[in-house]
């Protein structure tokens, strides 16, 4: 695996002055030039991608064959080679298992209490960050709202029992002063909505990056001259700062649908005990324990499977809807 | 020490009409079944097994401050050490590795010491004139890593698998991939081996497969059992509560509102059910896995009527408010650093838990900690309680290791197996004197350095018959346990398929996960026992039924090992 992350790094150095230096001659005959030709004017740029590419066919592509063990009855002792083929028969015993359809079914409510709740709160926070002209207290609150990301989950978890659990401050102190305690951590009707606030916290500060991003590529003459025609506060933001967001929001939103099927696999392992099975089993947690604990790698493989077309099924109709709504989506039309 | 396993032979008609009149402590012995096939799925026939197992050649040269006690159905308690030995004797003459380098992978409940620059490693490694790579591993998700290592032929040198691992490892098929080891040590073979001929008969049967020895026995004791029910002796006897008043299920569930005051953040119990309900089948008399009807069909656990009596228990427990929030949340992890703080006084708990090394812990967080075990307490009539295999967890050889090689690591065994009391010993388990540990009042303590060093590794590779002691100085502790454990033996039975080894058939192996999950909702009380029967109904019908009869099989070819 080193030699594939290494390798190619001092060619791609080499290769970005170099692209440099021909970006003219290569513009200037665009047109009609081979295959080879095509490849010889972009050697740098491909040469670039290649590291990534090479991850992608180490760690996605080769594992991908693995996925025929969703057809075998396999075996971990003969392998791939000596389990026998069963056809579809784990697909068969899947589709007929409720508790694979409770945990696909979880797994879209969570998907979208997240994408209402969780998705906005990165743009909100972008905005209200941009609108802070100290440049120290701005870089404090990113500071702050960063740290959480890189917290794991079982710790994340851990400082959300201690504070808010049954035996934590709050609780304490409503049972101190005769109040009804807060079943927070353990109810599994609402606990949805907490693993969503687990999320907030977690991750939302990491969220806005890329929105702060897009907001530093908007021209700032826009404003001023927005401003001088009397335009105020809201009316730039609607009429300048979100149209100049649009194409980063509906792009990581069709990510987002993409991603659909994944919602949090430690985040549920780690609370599935304080919630029991039914709230917090989702499609990953279930490959989990039906699969590798159970010692069953076909039914897991064939629950993978399924999540895996399932999701790519998600990610095209997103970008048609992008399309449609004339953004580039995931890649130009 | 007594080998707990001889003559334990049955016969299934006798069996049947013993069960029948509810005496199963009396399966005296019995004549084995009249054709006994050789060896099954995993398992091995009695007389196939005589063939196999090494010789019991015990070493006698030091003697116990208090001798193990002789209890029901060949269980027999730890002995009892209250000091080390003044001057240790040596049983192995000469180093015993040849310069061999190997990996190990071990499981370790606690936290993982470091590697490089350990100087508890390299003081062993010295020793043993050999380098085994220690990689210990969590315990506590140590079986969910076991199948991916099969799965991908990454195991290592020299592995340890507990035995409640092997249930869903098709291990009678996965044991090929290690060393059969009868050849070096069955019967008299093992007296080139005179410290692992010191381990009783009994603890080996259950590393034997398919009528071949494969395991080197970890832990062997004459008492395991799965485990039992601790409180804070200090808050009891601040409170003036007798702990051998307390008999029952309900006795214990009185104590629940005295032993609660929220507002000090402290709640009576912690989990008492256990993982898979593996404390109360104690309580409530349910088999650990099978057992046998009135009318001398085999239920499984899930089927027994105890178990509905044990979660609707619990849960009254949860809902009466006084089991500890973080325990109901199911954060079990933290359940020891509970009891120590005094935030929870009675919990459930392996016997291992119980030893210097608790005080040391409990001590630290309040200097009056003192840990008790109630005597085992019954739902109804006279306790009994489940006796493990002379050892729950073994060690194997990659069968990728030559000959040579392999002999080379079991005179490494030898070395590791070497008795307590014996020079050998210090080592194995201190590392080295004034570095790893310093001898105080004639016992082993860790130094500073040893504390962040030592950890439980080496044991976990082969582990002599291991007696009661001293640790961190706490010799109330050894003595305490000493005394608890030689009235437990009493009430010892053999379970059904005592240590025999039985591989289930692999497509069964993840219909219990949905039962356990149910069960989780249950105790806690999100769901009603309803819920959990009709767990048990789908379970049955996807292959609880099919997993009776494979059992069922296994009663009339092999009988049940009691």
């Amino acid at each position: 695996m080193t030699v594939h992350e290494s390798a190619p790094a001092k060619p791609a150095l080499i290769a970005v002055e170099e692209a440099g230096r021909e970006a003219l001659p290569a513009g200037r005959s665009r047109r009609g030039l081979s295959r080879w030709g095509k490849v010889k004017r972009d050697r740098s740029l491909l040469l670039m991608t290649l590291p990534a590419v090479l991850l992608l066919v180490v760690f996605s592509y080769v594992p991908m064959f693995g996925t025929v063990t969703a057809f075998q009855a396999y075996d971990i002792f003969n392998g791939f080679a000596g389990s026998p083929w069963v056809g579809f028969s784990q697909f068969q015993r899947l589709f007929t298992d409720p508790i694979f359809w409770h945990a696909l079914q979880n797994t879209l409510v969570l998907s979208g209490v997240q994408l209402v709740l969780y998705f906005p709160i990165p743009i909100a926070l972008a905005l209200l960050l941009n609108s802070i002209m100290s440049s120290k207290v701005r870089s404090l609150v990113q500071g702050i709202v960063y740290l959480p990301h890189f917290f794991s989950w079982v710790l994340v978890v851990t400082i959300f029992q201690s504070v808010l659990g049954g035996a934590g401050p709050l609780n304490s102190y409503l049972r101190e002063h005769g109040m009804a305690t807060w079943d927070i951590m353990t109810n599994p009707e609402t606990f949805k909505y907490l693993v969503t606030a687990q999320a907030i916290w977690k991750e939302a500060g990491w969220g806005i990056i890329v929105f702060l991003a897009a907001l530093a590529a908007i021209d700032q003459n826009l404003y001023e001259a927005a401003a001088a025609d009397g335009a105020g506060r809201w009316r730039r933001l609607w009429h300048i700062t979100l149209p100049g967001m649009r194409g980063v929001i509906v792009l990581l939103l069709v990510l987002r649908l993409g991603n659909a099927l994944t919602v949090g696999f430690e985040q549920m392992l780690v609370q599935r005990d304080a919630v029991g099975r039914d709230a917090s089993e989702v499609l990953d947690t279930f490959t989990y324990y039906y699969g590798v604990v159970g010692n069953n790698f076909s039914y897991g493989a064939a629950a993978g499977l399924f999540k895996g077309v399932l999701s790519l099924v998600l990610i095209l109709a997103a970008n048609k809807v992008a399309h449609m709504f004339g953004e580039d989506g995931l890649y130009r039309r | 020490m007594h080998d707990p396993l001889t003559g334990a032979a049955a016969n299934r008609r006798q069996f049947l009409a013993l069960a029948g009149l509810g005496a199963l402590a009396a399966s005296g012995a019995l004549a084995g079944c009249s054709d006994p096939k050789a060896s099954g799925p995993g398992t091995t026939s009695q007389s196939e097994l005589s063939k196999i197992l090494p010789n019991y050649i015990p070493n006698t040269a030091v003697t116990p401050d208090v001798a193990g006690v002789q209890g029901a159905n060949g269980a027999v308690s730890d002995a009892v050490f209250l000091k080390y030995p003044s001057s240790p004797v040596k049983t192995v003459a000469s180093m015993p590795g040849k310069g061999g380098t190997y990996t190990t992978m071990t499981p370790l409940w606690g936290a993982i010491p470091p590697s490089s620059g350990n100087g508890y490693y390299d003081a062993v490694n010295a020793a043993l004139g050999i380098t085994l790579k220690m990689q210990p591993a969590d315990g506590n998700t140590y079986g969910d890593k076991l199948p991916p290592l099969f799965a991908a032929d990454k195991l290592p040198d020299w592995i340890q698998i507990p035995g409640w691992n092997t249930a869903t490892l098709n291990f009678g098929q996965a044991v090929s991939k290690f060393v059969d080891l009868s050849p070096f040590l069955a019967g008299d073979k093992i007296k080139d081996y005179p410290n692992l001929a010191n381990i009783p008969g009994g603890a080996w049967q259950a590393g034997v497969w398919n009528g071949k020895l494969y395991g080197l026995p970890v832990y062997p004791g004459g008492a395991g059992i799965t485990g039992t029910y601790f409180f804070r002796r200090d808050i009891f006897e601040k409170l003036g509560i007798n702990p051998d008043s307390i008999k029952t299920p309900d006795d214990l569930a009185a104590l629940g509102k005295q032993l609660t005051s929220t507002s000090a953040g402290q709640w009576a119990f912690d989990d008492l059910v256990g993982d898979d309900a593996a404390y109360a089948s104690q309580l409530f008399h349910f088999p650990n896995r099978w057992g046998v009807d009135d009318a001398g069909k085999l239920i499984h656990k899930y089927e027994s009527p105890g178990l509905i009596e044990a979660l609707n228990w619990h849960a009254k427990l949860v809902k009466d408010g006084v089991v500890h929030p973080d325990a109901v949340a199911g954060k079990n992890q933290d359940a020891k650093q509970r009891f120590w703080s005094g935030k929870v006084t009675v919990n459930s708990d392996g016997t291992g838990a119980w030893n210097g090394d608790d005080a040391k812990s409990g001590t630290a967080a309040n200097p009056a900690y003192r840990r008790g075990a109630f005597k085992l307490m019954s739902s109804k009539g006279a306790p009994t309680v489940e006796l493990q295999p002379g050892a729950g967890m073994f060690a194997y050889l990659n069968a990728k290791l030559s000959g040579d090689q392999v002999k080379e690591l079991l005179a490494v065994a030898n070395y590791l197996a070497a008795p307590y009391g014996s020079a050998e010993w210090l080592v194995v388990n201190y590392g080295k004197e004034n570095e790893t540990y310093t001898m105080k009042e004639g016992n082993p303590v860790l130094t500073e350095r040893g504390g962040k060093e030592v950890a439980t590794s080496f044991q976990f590779l082969v582990t002599p018959p291991t007696p009661t002691t001293v640790q961190s100085g706490f010799v109330d502790v050894a003595k305490d346990y000493g005394a608890w454990q030689g009235d437990m033996v009493k009430y010892a039975v053999k379970p059904l398929f005592f240590a025999m080894n039985i591989t289930e058939p692999s497509q069964y192996s993840s219909i219990g996960q949905a039962v356990k999950d149910t069960m989780k909702d249950v105790k806690v009380g999100r769901k009603p026992i309803s819920a959990f029967e009709d767990a048990v109904k789908a379970w049955r019908s996807q292959g609880g039924d099919a997993l009776r009869s494979f059992y069922d099989d296994i009663r009339n070819k092999f009988g049940t090992g009691q």
